[in-house]
């Protein structure tokens, strides 16, 4: 067996650098809650500055006040690793995410394919440069021993067990990913490198340390195996299809798209699973790729009712160019619960179901033209409720009496003196978001009877404004 | 023809993030409103009610004492004290409702108040959904005594509201009143009122919704309005109301604690005795004349002031500390008269100093006596404990302090609460400098990246502009003792303080003050602890008895080593500024102390007064005095004001001020800054200067002395008491330096310097050192003869970082019991963890039972439990293995980690080869170079200081093996070599040395940043603050 470790320097650094494009602007990643934000990675540009790991923010700020800050985020973290780790996997059947900020391949079986050594590495050195992802890698006999090597190495190859061992035996302990406790003890003792270790009695050490610190040694030379869990591609659909021609009207996108939609149906069917949201992408020669997400308020699987769905938000798209591939990507996939069916109806309700109606109309007339309600605690009636795109909204709690429906805007009440029923009314709010009103507010009969919702401003002065109709 | 009106439901900002305006807001606007009354009604305190008195009397208004509450499940209501019956039972009210449960919250009982209300009048309010059974409870409880409280706001029908309260009044037969709910003073405190709601339930304003009043109607609303909206009766009961609060805050009558006086005496003839008991025990040959007439005027005026009680207070509890062996010192106003030094109070001889005791209390100021007693700061504990034995916790409890917003805090609570990120907050509040109380201005918060223009930032800083000063919360005194004959509650309420078994008193210092009640400062002082400990060791060693009062006075050798500076340790004289006055100034007697430990402080800094000082000392410049009154008052200072009282006399002697008016002035130095109120003080003593013929330029000095005392009041008073701690630990450390020494590093952390520097002082002194060792060490550091036979000094245990102090016990009584041979035997013979045994192997205490760190450390690794039964049964033995020796850099870094100090060579001395070839100097050489030359040094970075008192310098100062030198960094090197400066562990410094007077400073011209070459060294730097 061969492993190669591709230990990721500064995984995270690099990949909050991916998505910004002051590449050389200085830039810290922070964790940790204000005040006490601590500085846990910084890039060159930074470092020149003398800012380091370790170092408060509010430290870093007293040095320096020209650097970009972003937050060191683990899921991040972890989600660049398995990103790289479905990179990797072209590459190796058996790879491993198991040592944090590292790659673990078994290349053994992959040489034939990719080989020699040095040829593959360049491959993956190559592959990694760019996609912006410092790296060093190690090859050697067994996994532990090309992790812990990276940790000094970049470059090395190890391919037999005694050059192993004479490279383990010159490792400095504080490198070798022996536990904190044993190497600040063992330091202490004055050893520096495995070798001094290595050559202490072993009767001696097993006295002194945990078990595990001889297993360790004993994994670095390959004389207890290590197991390693394998990276698996994760759970999604994704198919794309590619014309020989460029199609310009959206007729011809139907089928090609339909058959991606049986594809789909027939992956979620065999994970007996529904979609709830999916994204068509479609490419073009030139122009930026367009991309519709196509959400559903409850997760289907019927390719038909999918069709149905994607062939209205297609007819609402205005092609920018003609097309020259369609790709459906579908990550979304939560477990299908089938509808429920009465045990004696043979035949479906005549009435279309509320979710089908809702998803119809969002279809036809875009996402926006359909929401839910729901209240907000704010004094200002006019901000007391907001529109709500997920699911079914509340209705809105009542303060006093107001009417159910409010006008978008004010308009002045065509009336002098209307007839006061109740008020006024105070409303002295929202001057923080520079939204300040001062209004008092009455409940009035118009001359022709209605009850309308009218507002002056305080000091009294101004027109009557009218705000909304009782019913 | 409007009504007239008295608002009966109103919180100042005592009611924490409730209240919007201060009570002197509320009251000036009630005056213009022509209330007839006000009632301060705070939730469920009393914090706030002197200063409501004190602006009650200002703007003419009557004050009402009352509170509002919740009833826990029962009525929200307001009580109002109808009488001082009813004020006491207010008191014990909402110390019950607090003493139940932490600190800043409070629950009330329905069971409280089916005691006795008499003397209490109670204002319902009644809920949105007014529950009856809530009124008929309070009925039964306050007959004849209760009204429904009407509070009308333009809500989204008050005609309904009102007939639904009006209908509930003819139901339960109650009379109504109305009342305002008032929160603010006027409608324009809205924001801000809204803004404490937010910080209050800790959100946002955008997430506060309905919390948020819906309007700003809860202010003090002008009497039309209130006819507008109310019925004329219910604007009439609250005038009625009014009038049946006939109480008075100053009808308050404090008494001190009587059991201290014995049956058959007063409290006058009973000081005297005890003051006689002291001068025999003091003067055992008799005293002279002088002294008894001294004597006797003392006591004749302490009597006429009626402070005996006082006095007697005092010397119980410092009788108390003496008893118990715990070392204490008075100081303060009256803190040193002969009467004091007779009772022990203080130990300075009143023979010694020529200070006069009419200075600090005087027949015409009408200033209480003000004591404050120092205590070893590791036994202040048993002395508070005393105190609450011995008068119980219904007696004696600690003052308050108000802890108000200052501008940081400000704006990190207005920021949050406007939704700006934390980093941005954070960054806005570290713009304002430390316990500042302004707002930052444009532009520093354009330097640090903010568009003070920018609508949200203009709201936040207009806030934060009127949060400022509000008080936020109270804290406990640092020791404050308030001690009463009656039960304190019937004074003042007492909540819980956040220490455990704390319990404090609602006022703070200034407010005991306005109501005429005592207070006893207890405080720490560590250098009590070092001084006690240092007796204790030369008596120990040396079978001499020494104590504050006999060490001997007028030591020349003491003297000479103060004016060389050599003060490392010493109280007080120890700082950087301090020692580098102590040449110039050149103390030789006592009262060159007292002005030595007051000179360096603000107040005479930014007054400009220490060089004029200076130069008339050292006969640069004539001594002569601005008129002959002003002779008699600034005669002991060469003609300069330097002390507080001093300041106060020139504004009697020179301004005209009264003794009340120059009261005023003390109050108002000492809380200009909180409260403002000094700039009337500024024309009122320029003016009565010119008018006596004094010079602008005086005036102004004098004034921009009284605001430097704003920050550091500085008294001669206290100056004098902490001169003699200063002496003491001079002569000690003069006649005593391994003592000395030793007992500084055993009462650590105390003082300026760590234990390491101040054993480097002590070997520069040629005291030998030894390192920690289990076979000789105790806990304590302790005295070891050298081979000369002097005294040299042992670490102990306590000086490896981590290491317990019970194991250290044990190993001690472990080696006196049986010894140890080996490491196995001290693990298992004194049960140390293995924790406890890597400590000591690391910190090279085994030396003596397995060699070397490394050695050691392997052989604690090797240590077993013994298998029970067999506890002293040898484990099996094993084949030992030769592990490399450390090197001096390893034994270095570890005896830094470990025990902050090193017995080997200086670090410095490891790296003065390489320093040499950079050219370096070492501070030895420094000595003997000339003022003006351009020199290369280098150093451990010991401290980093950036003084208020000197604009924008950083004072460095360097440590090497031979010494410290002091550097100073202007500002723009400073801010172009930030990153040095910060940074450096070991830094080297170019610059031109400045050499005057026996002072040495090196001005840098650039930084270098040595530090890689430590190779990690653990050197431990003081930083800015």
């Amino acid at each position: 067996m061969r492993w190669a470790c591709i230990l990721l320097t500064r995984l995270a650094l690099d990949g909050v650098q991916r998505g910004r494009d002051d590449a050389d602007a200085p830039l810290v990643l922070v964790s940790g809650h204000v005040p006490r934000r601590l500085i846990r990675a910084v890039n060159a540009q930074a470092r020149a500055l003398g800012l380091r790991p370790g170092m408060s923010l509010t430290a870093a700020q007293t040095l320096v006040t020209d650097f970009a800050v972003a937050e060191y985020d683990e899921q991040q973290i972890s989600h660049w690793q398995h990103f790289l780790a479905a990179w990797a996997y072209r590459y190796s059947s058996h790879v491993s995410l198991d040592y944090p900020h590292a790659l673990l391949l078994e290349v053994e079986s992959s040489l034939g394919l990719f080989g020699p050594w040095p040829r593959f590495e360049q491959r993956l050195r190559e592959d990694l440069t760019g996609l912006g992802f410092q790296h060093r890698i190690v090859l050697a006999p067994n996994p532990a021993a090309a992790r812990a090597l990276t940790n000094v190495h970049d470059g090395l190859a190890v391919m037999d067990s005694l050059a192993l061992r004479e490279h383990i035996q010159r490792l400095p302990i504080q490198r070798s990913g022996l536990d904190a406790q044993s190497v600040a003890t063992l330091s202490r003792m004055g050893l520096k490198q495995l070798g001094q270790i290595l050559r202490l009695p072993r009767d001696t050490l097993a006295r002194r340390f945990p078990a595990e610190v001889l297993a360790h040694l004993d994994r670095l030379l390959g004389v207890l195996p290590v197991a390693l869990g394998s990276y698996q591609p994760a759970d999604e659909f994704v198919a794309r299809i590619e014309f020989n021609f460029e199609v310009d009207s959206h007729q011809a996108l139907l089928f090609p798209i339909r058959r991606l939609l049986l594809d789909l149906q027939a992956f979620l069917a065999g994970r007996d699973c529904s979609v709830q949201r999916f994204e068509l992408t479609l490419e073009h020669r030139d122009h930026e790729p367009t991309c519709l997400p196509i959400g559903l308020l409850s997760a289907e699987r019927d390719a038909q009712q999918l069709f149905e769905v994607t062939r209205s938000r297609l007819e609402q798209l205005q092609l920018p160019e003609p097309v020259l591939a369609v790709r459906l990507r579908a990550s979304d996939l939560p477990a299908f619960t089938p509808k429920p069916v009465s045990l004696l109806e043979e035949r479906p309700p005549p009435v279309q179901p509320w979710d089908q109606l809702r998803e119809r109309l969002r279809a036809r007339l875009g996402d926006e033209a359909i929401h839910g309600l729901v209240a907000v605690a704010d004094h200002r009636p006019e901000c007391a409720w907001r529109r709500d795109t997920e699911g079914a909204g509340m209705p809105p709690a009542q303060l006093g009496k107001r009417p159910g429906w409010l006008l978008a805007e004010p308009e002045p009440l065509n009336e002098l003196v209307p007839e006061i029923l109740a008020g006024p009314e105070r409303i002295e709010s929202g001057w923080w978001d520079g939204a300040d009103r001062r209004r008092d507010y009455y409940v009035v009969r118009t001359r022709d009877g209605r009850l309308a919702w009218v507002w002056q401003a305080v000091d009294g002065q101004g027109p009557w404004m009218l705000h909304g109709w009782f019913a | 023809m409007t009504a007239d009106y008295a608002e009966l439901h109103c919180l100042s900002n005592f009611s924490f993030q409730r209240g919007a305006s201060s009570a002197d807001e509320l009251f000036a606007r009630a005056r213009q409103h022509g209330y007839q009354a006000l009632a301060i009604t705070d939730e469920c305190t009393l914090a706030g009610i002197v200063r409501a008195w004190e602006a009650s009397k200002a703007h003419g208004i009557p004050l009402i004492v009352g509170s509002e509450m919740q009833v826990e499940s029962g009525p929200r209501l307001v009580l109002l004290a109808e009488d001082k019956t009813g004020y006491q039972r207010l008191c014990q009210l909402i110390t019950n409702a607090r003493r139940r449960t932490e600190k800043g919250s409070y629950q009330l009982l329905r069971d409280d108040l089916e005691t006795d209300t008499s003397g209490l009048l109670a204002l319902w309010l009644p809920e949105p959904e007014p529950d009856p059974q809530h009124g008929e409870w309070l009925r039964t409880r306050f007959d004849q005594r209760l009204w429904l409280a009407v509070e009308l706001h333009h809500g989204p029908d008050d005609a309904q509201r009102l007939e639904q309260l009006l209908g509930l009044v003819r139901q339960l037969e109650i009379p109504a009143v109305a009342s305002g709910d008032v929160h603010m003073h006027a409608r324009g405190r809205r924001a801000l009122q809204d803004t404490l709601t937010a910080i209050r339930h800790h959100c946002t304003l955008e997430e506060a919704g309905h919390r948020l009043f819906p309007n700003g109607e809860r202010h003090l609303r002008p009497l039309q309005q209130l006819a507008r909206l109310y019925p004329p009766a219910l604007l009439q009961a609250t005038v009625e109301i009014a009038r049946r609060c006939r109480f008075d805050l100053g009808d308050l009558k404090y008494q001190y604690p009587r059991e201290l006086v014995p049956a058959d005496h007063t409290p006058s003839s009973w000081l005297r005795h005890l003051t006689e008991e002291g001068i025999a025990w003091r003067w055992p040959q008799g005293i002279s004349s002088e002294l008894r007439a001294q004597l006797d005027k003392e006591l004749t005026l302490i009597s006429e002031l009626e402070y005996e009680s006082y006095f007697l207070t005092v010397h119980d509890i410092v009788r108390f500390a003496r008893g118990q062996g715990i070392l204490c010192q008075g100081r303060g106003s009256a803190a040193n008269s002969a009467v004091c030094f007779a009772l022990g109070i203080t130990e300075i001889d009143p023979a010694r100093s020529n200070l006069l005791f009419e200075r600090f209390l005087s027949r015409e100021r009408n200033e209480p006596p003000d004591i404050d007693v120092d205590f070893e700061h590791e036994r202040r504990e048993e002395v508070i404990q005393y105190i609450f034995n011995r008068y119980g916790r219904r007696r004696a409890a600690l003052a308050a302090v108000v802890s108000s917003y200052h501008a940081a805090g400000a704006i990190r609570d207005v920021g949050k609460a406007l939704g700006l990120p934390p980093d941005q907050v954070d960054a806005l509040a570290r713009c304002c400098n430390r316990w500042s109380d302004r707002i930052p201005d444009a532009q520093r918060l354009r330097e640090a990246g903010f568009d003070p223009d920018s609508p949200v930032l203009h709201r936040v800083l207009t806030l934060c502009g009127q949060l400022i000063g509000f008080p936020r919360h109270l804290s406990q005194h640092p020791g404050g003792f308030v001690i009463s004959e009656q039960p304190l509650d019937t004074l003042v309420p007492v909540e819980n303080a956040a220490m455990e078994d704390r319990t404090v008193i609602q006022w703070d210092k200034d407010d005991l003050d306005a109501v005429g009640l005592l207070k006893v400062d207890v405080l720490a002082l560590g250098m009590l602890t070092a001084l006690r400990r240092c007796f204790d060791l030369v008596r120990h060693y040396r079978g001499r008895e020494l104590t504050l009062a006999t060490i001997p006075a007028g030591d020349e050798p003491t003297y000479s080593m103060i004016s060389q500076a050599d003060t490392i340790g010493v109280f007080q004289i120890e700082s950087r500024a301090q020692m580098s006055m102590l040449p110039r100034l050149r103390p030789r007697r006592f009262y060159d102390l007292v002005i030595e430990v007051a000179i360096v402080r603000p107040g005479p800094i930014q007054g400009d007064m220490v060089h004029p000082y200076l130069r008339r000392r050292n006969g640069e410049e004539e001594v002569s005095y601005p008129s002959p009154a002003l002779k008699k008052v600034l005669e002991r200072t060469l003609g300069v004001p330097l002390f507080q009282e001093q300041v106060m006399e020139i504004a009697i002697v020179a301004a005209g001020y009264s003794a009340g008016e120059a009261d005023q002035l003390r109050r108002s130095m000492a809380a200009w800054k909180r409260k403002g109120g000094l700039e009337p003080h500024r024309d009122k003593l320029t003016q009565g200067m010119l008018e006596r013929g004094y010079t602008r330029e005086f005036a102004e000095r004098l004034f921009e002395q009284i605001k430097g005392f704003g920050d550091y009041g500085f008294p001669e008073s206290h100056a004098a008491s902490f001169a003699l701690l200063t002496y003491a630990s001079s002569w000690l450390k003069c006649h005593e330096p391994a003592a000395f020494a030793c007992a500084l590093i055993n009462s650590w952390p105390m003082g300026f310097y760590s234990p390491d520097q101040i054993l480097q002082d002590a070997r520069r002194h040629g005291i030998e050192t030894w390192p920690v060792d289990v076979r000789y060490s105790d806990w304590d550091c302790t005295l070891e003869h050298d081979r000369k036979g002097e005294y040299g000094i042992r670490l102990g245990l306590r000086m490896i970082r981590g290491f317990r102090e019970d194991d250290a016990h044990r190993l001690v009584a472990t080696r006196q019991r049986q010894g140890f041979t080996s490491v196995e035997e001290l693990a298992l013979r004194s049960q140390l963890s293995r924790r406890a045994m890597e400590l000591l192997a690391d910190a090279g205490a085994l030396r003596g039972l397995a060699g070397h760190r490394h050695q050691a450390r392997w052989a604690v690794a090797g240590v077993q439990e013994p298998l029970p039964l067999f506890t002293e049964a040898p484990t099996q033995a094993e084949q030992g293995v030769a592990l490399p020796l450390p090197s001096i850099g390893e034994n270095l870094m570890a005896d830094y980690a470990l025990v902050g100090t090193t017995m080997g060579p200086h670090p410095l001395r490891l790296l003065r080869s390489q320093l040499k070839a950079r050219g370096c100097r070492s501070s030895k050489q420094l000595k003997q170079m000339k003022d003006n030359t351009y020199v290369k040094v280098a150093g451990l970075v010991t401290g980093r200081q950036r003084p208020g008192t000197a604009s924008g310098v950083t004072f460095v100062t360097l440590e090497d093996e031979h010494g410290m030198i002091n550097v100073v960094v202007w500002r723009t090197l400073a801010e172009r070599q930030r990153k040095e400066l910060v940074h450096s562990q070991l830094l080297q410094v170019q610059g031109k040395l400045e050499h005057k007077e026996g002072i040495r400073h090196l001005i840098a011209s650039r930084l270098t940043d040595l530090t890689p070459m430590l190779q990690g060294l653990d050197t431990r730097s003081r930083d800015f603050h």
